[in-house]
């Protein structure tokens, strides 16, 4: 009688939803997108894929930076069962799919001539060897500084040309009862502002140099000495409650006044519009101050495990087509607060950082300025880039030497080696 | 008659056996086998996938040559030392001042006991704000007019660790309370009746006599304490996220950056065997003293 009843209401509902036609394959995505606007911005491309006919198997593991999902994904492939698709930062597809398990996707890039639209200096994170393993949906810039307006009015300041120059305004905020910068004591918010200082001060190639290829010369050279002095000099513009501070309360100090400026990716951005506030009126972005202003990137792509299901697998196909649609990277990086990882779209109707953001990257793509952000895995390793950070955060909240920095950089590298 | 009962005396026998199989079974994969695999991984390559080659102790080497672990190290015996020592203080004076007949001692008992059912991501998260010198206790006693009082401890690299010994000593002192009372309750009244009518002070017979026969109770918190010490995980993440810069790293954290955020997987395992050594250096010799106790028939 119970299993009557129970096949009655199924066939019931399988009536109800029976409309589109057919039985809908889910395809199932790992991600770490937990906030509002993030799951905002993720609907836009479910919706896109619902319309293909596919639906969108949620599976969001939020929180370390992505580390709870790295444990989830590792248990997932050790049982033999990966999702059929993935969210990726840094080097994570191309190390996964050195490990054999991700699908390529050469023959919708060929029939698409999706390469062409993607920054030259980004392929090497979506194609392992002469395969592309993932397609890139948005992209952030990390080296920002994002500062309230009305509290460089009061200290009497414009926009900062150099870091001398921001260094020198700290001064005058504080005379004018401002906290100048805002920021967190966790290790990859220091490494924020650690790697702008180094394209800033020693030169994107310079950055190439220590960052990317962990030449132990430019390591150990006067620059990065010079680059620890200036952070030390940073440390001097930031109040004594900084510890345990999250990168969105540092922001909420700059909405409200309290901090003139936080050196901060365009994710802080969202947090600005939200309160009603707008670009160039009420809060000021810039790139950070340097002769030789660079763009470091981080983006987010999709990358496909190799499947055993021919459904799910076509699903795949329809879901890369729908993060390198036109509409979908728009719409999505309108809420996500990124600009599209197409470099051919237009972005008329984004806001006046976003405009600028886009300008300054086809600048620096053709000025070879355009830097993976290492602090998101972008330029070493993941067991390099956190010796970085490791360096940075001890010197910034101790009693350092510049060159006793070095030395614990250089040995820290070496080690991880 | 005696061919059944032997059967039952048989299933009997076995009935334990079979019981226990299925959890000795759990506790032999899950724990044992895993505890190998680990030991394995540590002399491989691994980085961010398992890699079954061997390396010999190169991990180790690798390990020990990384000052966060060396912080991490001198913070696990920091920690464990003051949590300890101060922990069974304060439970112990307050399951001695509780014992002395006072009124409503059910409610304080309680409100004493009431911290250890919070996690300690909410205690640490409290106390991250209660001891922020912009939030917390030196913003209120500035407040009040005190303006040069200062208590940042919890920015300063050097002092970092012991916030974290106040949040767990908070946290934990009703627990070693509730078990020291437990104790004091099973003493005979009539020994302290004997010394009382010897002549002796109170100070003395808790000194002397009293303590002393709280033996199993300090075995019991001591050990619960510091396994508590050992796996102290949660805490530091919710309070200082291993901060500033990474001066309350523990060797917990340490590991699972290395796993999970940093590819070395062989670095961690070698960071996991050596929290086991730590730990086997504890409980062996203790299990090894209960149990020859026990052949001696106590």
């Amino acid at each position: 009688m119970r299993k009557l009843s129970s096949a009655l209401i199924a066939s019931t509902l399988a009536l109800a939803t029976a409309l589109p036609a057919r039985a809908e394959t889910k395809i199932e995505v790992l991600h770490h997108w937990v906030s509002e606007s993030e799951v905002a911005a993720l609907n836009t491309i479910r919706e896109a894929l619902a319309a293909k006919g596919y639906g969108w198997q949620d599976s969001a593991v939020g929180g370390m930076s992505g580390g709870n999902m790295q444990q989830a994904l590792r248990s997932r492939l050790a049982a033999g069962n990966p999702p059929g698709a993935m969210q990726f930062i840094g080097w994570e597809g191309i190390d996964w799919s050195s490990e054999g398990v991700m699908r390529d996707l050469n023959d919708l890039d060929k029939a698409n001539g999706w390469q062409a639209t993607i920054a030259p200096q980004v392929l090497p994170f979506v194609k392992n060897g002469d395969n592309l393993i993932a397609v890139p949906i948005n992209m952030h810039r990390q080296n920002w500084v994002w500062a309230n307006k009305a509290a460089f009015d009061k200290a009497g300041i414009e926009q900062p040309k150099t870091w001398a120059e921001l260094i020198a305004d700290g001064e005058k905020l504080k005379a004018a009862g401002i906290i100048p910068l805002a920021i967190g004591d966790e290790p990859w918010q220091i490494q924020v502002v650690f790697d702008a200082l180094v394209s800033d001060i020693g030169g994107p190639d310079f950055y190439r140099k220590a960052l990317v290829d962990l030449d132990p010369e430019a390591l150990n050279s006067d620059t990065m000495k010079q680059v620890f002095d200036t952070l030390r000099q940073v440390r001097g513009l930031v109040d004594d409650g900084f510890n345990g501070r999250d990168w969105a309360v540092a922001t909420g100090m700059v909405i409200d006044g309290q901090a003139a400026m936080q050196v901060m990716g365009d994710w802080a951005k969202g947090e600005f519009l939200a309160k009603g506030l707008k670009p160039g009126t009420d809060f000021l972005c810039f790139a950070t101050p340097s002769e030789t202003p660079s763009f470091q990137f981080v983006i987010d792509s999709f990358g496909m495990f190799k499947v055993s299901d021919p459904e799910v697998s076509k699903a795949q196909v329809a879901l890369a087509e729908v993060v390198m649609d036109p509409k979908v990277q728009h719409d999505f990086n309108l809420i996500k607060g990124s600009i599209p990882a197409r470099t051919d779209l237009g972005v008329d109707d984004f806001d006046d950082c976003a405009k600028k953001g886009f300008e300054e990257r086809a600048t620096a793509i053709e000025s070879n300025a355009m830097l993976g952000g290492a602090t998101h895995g972008f330029a070493a390793q993941p067991q390099f880039a956190a010796v970085f950070g490791d360096v940075a955060a001890q010197f910034f909240v101790n009693e350092m030497s510049s060159e006793d920095a070095v030395q614990l950089l250089v040995d820290g590298i070496d080690n991880a080696r | 008659m005696a061919r059944r009962k032997s059967i039952t005396d048989r299933f009997a026998d076995w009935l334990p056996r079979l019981v226990l199989a299925p959890s000795l079974l759990a506790v032999i994969v899950g724990v044992y086998l895993f505890i190998a695999w680990t030991g394995w991984i540590s002399l491989s390559s691994s980085k961010m996938v398992p890699q079954y080659d061997f390396v010999g102790l190169e991990q180790y080497y690798r390990l020990w040559a990384t000052p966060r672990w060396h912080t991490a190290v001198a913070n696990l015996f920091i920690f464990s030392a003051l949590f300890l020592t101060v922990t069974i203080a304060v439970g112990l004076l307050m399951a001695i001042l509780l014992d002395q007949n006072i009124r409503a001692e059910g409610a304080l008992r309680a409100i004493y006991l009431y911290p250890m059912a919070l996690s300690f991501i909410v205690t640490g998260t409290a106390w991250k704000w209660i001891l922020n010198p912009n939030l917390g206790i030196q913003k209120v006693v500035n407040g009040l007019g005190w303006e040069s009082f200062v208590f940042n401890w919890i920015t300063q690299p050097d002092f970092a660790i012991y916030t974290i010994v106040i949040a767990a000593v908070w946290q934990s002192s009703g627990f070693a309370m509730a078990i020291f009372l437990a104790g004091l309750r099973g003493i005979d009244n009539s020994v302290i009746k004997a010394a009382q009518i010897e002549g002796a002070s109170l100070p003395r017979i808790y000194a002397s006599i009293i303590v002393p026969m709280l033996r199993p109770a300090f075995l019991s918190v001591i050990v619960l304490l510091s396994y508590i010490s050992i796996k102290n995980f949660d805490l530091v993440l919710a309070m200082t996220n291993g901060g500033p810069g990474s001066a309350t790293e523990v060797p917990s954290t340490f590991m699972f950056s290395s796993v999970f955020r940093r590819n070395q997987m062989g670095v961690g395992a070698a960071s996991a065997i050596m929290m086991l050594m730590t730990v086997a250096a504890i409980i062996v010799p203790y299990l090894y003293s209960e149990l020859k106790e026990d052949r001696h028939g106590h």
